[in-house]
């Protein structure tokens, strides 16, 4: 058992290892040929695991030769379109302004309860609302409405309003985040007087506090309610 | 290049380091062993035939250096193979061991040929071979 124990353990950091590797994809953005890629690894991995007469070197060079071929086939489809199409596929466009393109959606054994389904995610419950639908090459259909029906934007409306800034988390869970503060460029100091603006005595008993570049300041105490107040804007948030 | 980048660059060359090495490894491992094997198979055969019978010091040296030389091979062969499809040269070799004992030339040949009949035979899972890549 203890065999095991490790084989598992060191298992699990090399596929872990080769995971961050290779990326940071979710499920449902990988590409046809990442996906055969964590099927074939989930496999691979397990075998060493469960059985002890197998070496852990025979579960290790197969891994480890998936991802060369990984990083190979990354590296062709990034140099040649080509290539990057006959693994990966292309775009295609399954609703254009004709109505639906059944030629497509055949070719893409897709039907028309999947398209309403991908249309209806997308928040549009009307088939006449889209002007174009593509399905990706990672599997999800992107959505672009007509005019009409697409949602009203700041832009739209031409209003003059304060730009979006990205707040920066200082405290968490009682700690301060030093990188953080260079990103904020402020210093400890500073970040006390929010503290005391704030009503919370010290910074262990801060649960979270950010601030962004306006001088929003958002702060919470571990158990009590949250407050909000503006500094002066730091001007220099590197974002 | 960000350091992502570099990691990932350091990560691929390493693990072709990593895949080479251990390749060259156990090729070198596989045929060291195996073919000591054989070559102890070959000596024992040829003192029996010396010596005209198997009951003698000579023979009985041979077997025991096989039986030295195949268990230290063995586990070293077991980071790279799997053990169970590799124990029939070790049962194969006890066999050998009984029959000497026993003086029964005829089972004792009969073992030392399935010894080098599973010495060729295990290069068909050990080792480099374009045969075995399809």
């Amino acid at each position: 058992m203890l065999t095991t124990i490790v084989r598992v353990m060191i298992i699990y950091i090399i596929v872990l290892f080769l995971y961050r590797l290779m990326g940071k994809r979710q499920l449902g953005q990988m590409q046809p040929f990442e996906l055969v890629l964590t099927l074939i690894i989930a496999d691979l991995a397990t075998i060493p695991m469960a059985e002890v007469s197998v070496p852990v070197l025979e579960g290790i060079v197969p891994l480890f030769t998936l991802v060369l071929i990984h990083f190979a086939i990354t590296l062709l489809s990034k140099a040649s379109t080509k290539f990057s199409h006959f693994v990966s596929g292309k775009p295609v466009i399954v609703i254009n302004p004709n109505g639906i393109d059944y030629k497509a959606l055949k070719n893409l054994n897709l039907s028309i309860d999947d398209i309403t389904e991908a249309v209806r995610g997308a928040g549009y419950f009307k088939l006449e609302q889209v002007q174009y639908a593509i399905m990706e090459t990672n599997g999800k259909m992107s959505v672009f409405p007509k005019s009409e029906f697409a949602p009203l934007t700041v832009g739209d409306m031409k209003l003059d309003v304060e730009k979006s800034a990205l707040p920066i988390n200082i405290i968490s869970e009682g700690k301060i985040l030093k990188n953080n503060l260079e990103i904020a460029k402020i210093d400890e100091n500073f970040v006390l007087k929010l503290l005391k603006d704030a009503n919370i005595k010290k910074v262990k008993d801060c649960l979270v506090l950010t601030i962004d570049k306006n001088g929003s300041v958002f702060a919470q105490p571990f158990y009590d309610k949250y407050i909000t107040f503006n500094v002066e804007p730091l001007g220099q948030v590197s974002e | 290049m960000t350091r992502f980048m570099w990691f990932q660059l350091v990560s691929i060359f390493v693990i072709i380091a990593l895949l080479t090495t251990i390749c060259v490894v156990e090729d070198k491992l596989v045929q060291d062993a195996l073919s000591n094997v054989k070559e102890y198979c070959y000596q024992i055969e040829n003192a029996v035939v010396e010596n005209e019978g198997i009951k003698n010091t000579k023979v009985n040296s041979l077997v025991e250096n096989l039986e030295y030389s195949w268990l230290s091979d063995e586990s070293k062969l077991c980071f790279v193979a799997n053990h169970k499809s590799m124990q029939e040269i070790g049962v194969e070799i006890i066999k050998l061991k009984t029959y000497l004992e026993q003086d029964d030339i005829k089972e004792f040949s009969v073992s030392l040929r399935l010894i080098k009949l599973y010495a060729d035979q295990y290069h068909h899972f050990m080792g480099a071979d374009f045969r075995n890549v399809l």
